[in-house]
């Protein structure tokens, strides 16, 4: 009997090999590493700004020359560094290397994330609602919703975008090189390149960043200095600058942060949340014939999402443009039309397939994630690195992108609360979702109409990757079908609204100065 | 002819899938060439739960429950070595508008062998180790915790059990095991864990250490047990506050419960048992019900 079960006993470790194989608990993620920048763009300095007056908006004391006793005193300081590097230090020049700017808009992602979470109740059935001046108190300010999310990364983008064309005006004013063309015993960690180094692209971009992500997310100061310090000081431990190329660039782009800071405290945002005002919407939407109105579908009923988000101020068209391409009225409730898309969702509850539960889920982009407009911003961080852009072009196509976005959230917002949808499941209480159900009207699809925006853009951009950008946009679009929290009739118009609103920064972009 | 219980716990669903014969956990064997078949049905539901270490209810979930069937078969390769398989269907629903998920959960298989027998004083002590492993058997949605069914990842545990038995039939039970899990996948390739972002699909499954004691007393007809368990994943982060569980979490749950059993014929057993997660972490606190049915038969010789 002993025999037998010991024979076993190899067998049974062959499936326990086996098993802590299967068990392993690494999971892969991509690294991006620095690469050569492939052009200069000695003309960028022209390019057209959004919120400065032009790239020469703002001067600085003249730099010294690479010849005098303070400049070689400098590069003397970057040696001894250089000889005394840690490991930490190395990673560190690596990591911010390649392109600070996509690192930047990495780190927005995760405060998207982290801040995407809405408010619970209280015990009373009331909502609570951040507090800017108490960021750190629950609720924590700001909750980073899709609209905000969208804000958030056109800001960041349109800060370092133009920061960066203020830079290079005066980099090629100046033209001081970095420190390795003047000192060949010094040997740059990454790749280099002849763009002039002074004022640092990189200290221009970390501190533009810094400066309005912890006006985005006040709660995360200390963090953001942190790694703004660390990307400037990269740059040193690099050999790539010299400190007073980082002081210039820091300076610049403080000064540059501090202007789309004023524009941002002008923008309307400051009211978008205005419970107050909500039952006027409602009004208005009775008066066109809209009688059967959304209710929030959260218990107990939550004040709507930023009902008055889409009257904030537009990066690529005016207010008037705004108004003249809202979408038309979508079918009423009850209505023939109506009832054909509620049948589909009806149908979708009963023969969702897997493959319509795995795209529901890939772009539900719902609490906790970085939401439509930070999933838009990866994919083309994801295309930037692929094609090598260089810092100014990666800003660009963000900025484009990303005012491009937010303006699809405004329109699709103005849209929402114009008509005052209910969501399907109000519409029918049979209906089950695999997703969260979002706490704002149907009519349009925001996922639809931020993705067709973004997905315009980047086809622009990226055209041998136009086909799948579209075929992305259209996917984001359908999964809210699948998901059964849009009717296909939100979708389709808001692929359509979309891509109308991308199509204004794409015709900025043909005239910004950089094709 | 003796049996006992086993809970594989899905804390998260707050799903305590009680399998009753000679299980992994306890201190019962079928005898060589006997084989037995199981079926049963738990029931378990919850409307609060922990959100890290804060208790709290969920208007927009309400009562979440879990229903499960499942079928077991353990046969006596020789008197000290027994091999298990298990396989349950599983079925939640919500309040919510989420909808429910239902479908085949993990196939599960454990050796289980009893190194120690030996008469001490007025009864026996025996010793076991069980090593066990579980693989999912459908790509069943794993992201939408707490209706997922599982978490669809790779399982490997091993376990001691040790048992004392007065000859009068009261005996005393202690177990504790360590149970391995991998990565599964989800349809997203980014998430939060730990605050942190990744982008990945792949997402790691915290490993589980779980221990129990019983006391009970059993005769040839009938078995009666009250028990104590304690489940704990040993790393992972805790559901953020207002969001959704995730694979992720360290759940953790303290549970007690009562176990009956009877024969009612030298072949034919019924068992039921009712259990509440007295304290937990990232872990619903369900009450649970359990009630099945044995059949015992010699095959070979």
């Amino acid at each position: 009997m002993k025999k037998l079960h010991f024979s076993y006993l190899p067998a049974l470790c062959m499936v326990a090999v086996a098993l802590f194989t299967r068990c392993s608990k690494t999971v892969d993620e991509p690294v991006y590493e620095p690469y050569p920048e492939t052009s200069l763009d000695q003309s960028a300095g022209n390019w057209k700004t959004y919120v400065l007056t032009s790239g020469s908006q703002f001067s600085l004391p003249a730099p010294e020359n690479p010849s005098s006793a303070a400049y070689l005193a400098e590069v003397e300081d970057l040696k001894r560094m250089a000889a005394t590097l840690t490991n930490e230090q190395k990673e560190a020049a690596q990591f911010w290397g390649g392109n600070g700017v996509l690192r930047w808009h990495e780190i927005a992602r995760e405060f998207t994330a982290q801040y995407n979470v809405p408010p619970n109740y209280n015990a009373d059935g009331t909502y609570p609602w951040p507090d800017p001046a108490n960021p750190t108190v629950y609720p924590r300010f700001p909750f980073c919703n899709p609209p905000y999310a969208s804000r958030a990364f056109a800001l960041l983008s349109v800060a370092q975008y133009d920061a960066l064309v203020a830079a290079w005006n005066l980099k090629f004013q100046h033209n001081r090189k970095s420190p390795a063309h003047y000192d060949n015993s010094i040997a740059q960690l990454i790749p280099a390149n002849d763009l002039p180094s002074w004022p640092s692209e990189d200290a221009v971009v970390a501190a533009a960043s810094r400066e309005i992500l912890k006006f985005l997310f006040p709660g995360e100061k200390e963090l953001i200095e942190e790694k703004a310090a660390e990307h400037k000081n990269s740059r040193l431990w690099a050999g790539a600058n010299v400190q007073s190329d980082l002081d210039a660039g820091d300076s610049l782009g403080r000064k540059v942060a501090e202007r789309i800071i004023a524009y941002a405290k002008s923008d309307r945002m400051g009211q978008a949340n205005n419970q107050a005002g909500y039952p006027v919407l409602k009004d208005d939407a009775v008066a066109r014939g809209f009688t059967d109105l959304w209710v929030s579908q959260d218990i107990p009923a939550r004040p709507p999402m930023l009902p008055y988000f889409g009257n904030v101020k537009p990066w690529n068209f005016s207010d008037s443009v705004k108004v003249a391409i809202r979408p038309a009225a979508p079918p009423k409730s009850g209505s023939p039309e109506f009832n054909t898309a509620l049948e589909e969702l009806r149908d979708m509850v009963k023969n969702r397939t897997a493959e319509q539960w795995r795209i529901a889920s890939y772009w539900a982009d719902g609490v906790g994630s970085y939401t439509p407009p930070g999933h838009w911003n990866r994919t083309a961080c994801e295309l930037i690195f692929e094609k090598e852009f260089n810092e100014i072009r990666s800003a660009r196509a963000l900025a484009l992108m990303s005012t491009a976005v937010q303006d699809a959230g405004i329109v699709c917002w103005d849209t929402k609360y114009y008509y005052l949808l209910p969501r399907p499941t109000q519409a029918d209480r049979n209906i089950t979702t695999s997703t969260g159900i979002p706490n704002f009207p149907a009519y349009t699809s925001g996922h639809s109409t931020f993705s067709a925006a973004a997905a315009e853009v980047l086809s622009y951009l990226f055209p041998d990757h136009a086909a799948e950008m579209d075929s992305r946009a259209k996917e984001a679009s359908n999964s809210r079908i699948y998901g059964c929290i849009h009717y296909r009739f939100d979708c389709e118009v808001g692929l359509e609204s979309g891509k109308k609103v991308g199509s204004y920064a794409v015709e900025r972009g043909k005239n910004d100065g950089a094709e | 002819m003796r049996n006992n219980l086993l809970c594989t716990l899905l804390m998260l669903s707050g799903l305590l899938t009680h399998l009753n014969a000679q299980s992994p956990t306890d201190a019962l064997m079928m005898p060589k060439h006997q084989i037995c078949v199981l079926g049963q049905y738990t029931s378990s539901s919850w409307d609060e739960y922990w959100e890290g270490a804060n208790k709290r209810s969920n208007l927009n979930l309400g009562t979440f429950n879990a229903s499960a069937a499942m079928v077991m078969a353990n046969y006596g390769i020789t008197d000290r070595l027994n091999i298990m398989a298990g396989l349950p269907y599983i079925k939640t629903t919500s309040d919510s508008y989420l909808q429910g998920q239902q479908g085949f959960q993990d196939l599960s298989a454990w050796l289980k062998y009893r190194p120690l027998a030996v008469a001490i004083g007025p009864g026996e002590v025996r010793g076991f180790v069980t090593g066990g492993v579980s693989t999912p058997v459908s790509r069943y949605v794993n992201d939408l915790l707490p209706l997922s069914i599982g978490l669809r990842c790779p399982t490997a545990s091993l376990r001691a059990v040790f048992n004392y038995t007065f000859d009068l039939g009261i005996y005393a039970t202690a177990q504790a095991g360590h149970t391995w899990r991998g990565r599964t996948s989800i349809d997203r390739d980014s998430y939060l864990y730990n605050y942190q972002l990744y982008y990945t699909d792949q997402v790691p499954v915290p490993n589980v250490f779980d221990a129990s004691a019983r006391i009970g007393f059993i005769r040839e007809r009938v078995q009666t047990e009250l028990w104590i368990e304690r489940n704990a994943c040993l790393s992972g982060d805790d559901i953020r506050y207002n969001d959704a569980p995730f694979p992720t979490n360290k759940m953790e749950a303290t549970v007690a419960g009562w176990f009956g059993k009877v024969f009612v014929t030298r072949q034919w057993a019924l068992h039921a048992s009712v259990s509440k997660v007295l304290a937990g972490r990232n872990a619903g606190q369900a009450t649970t019900w359990v009630a099945g049915t044995t059949y015992f038969f010699t095959v070979g010789e």
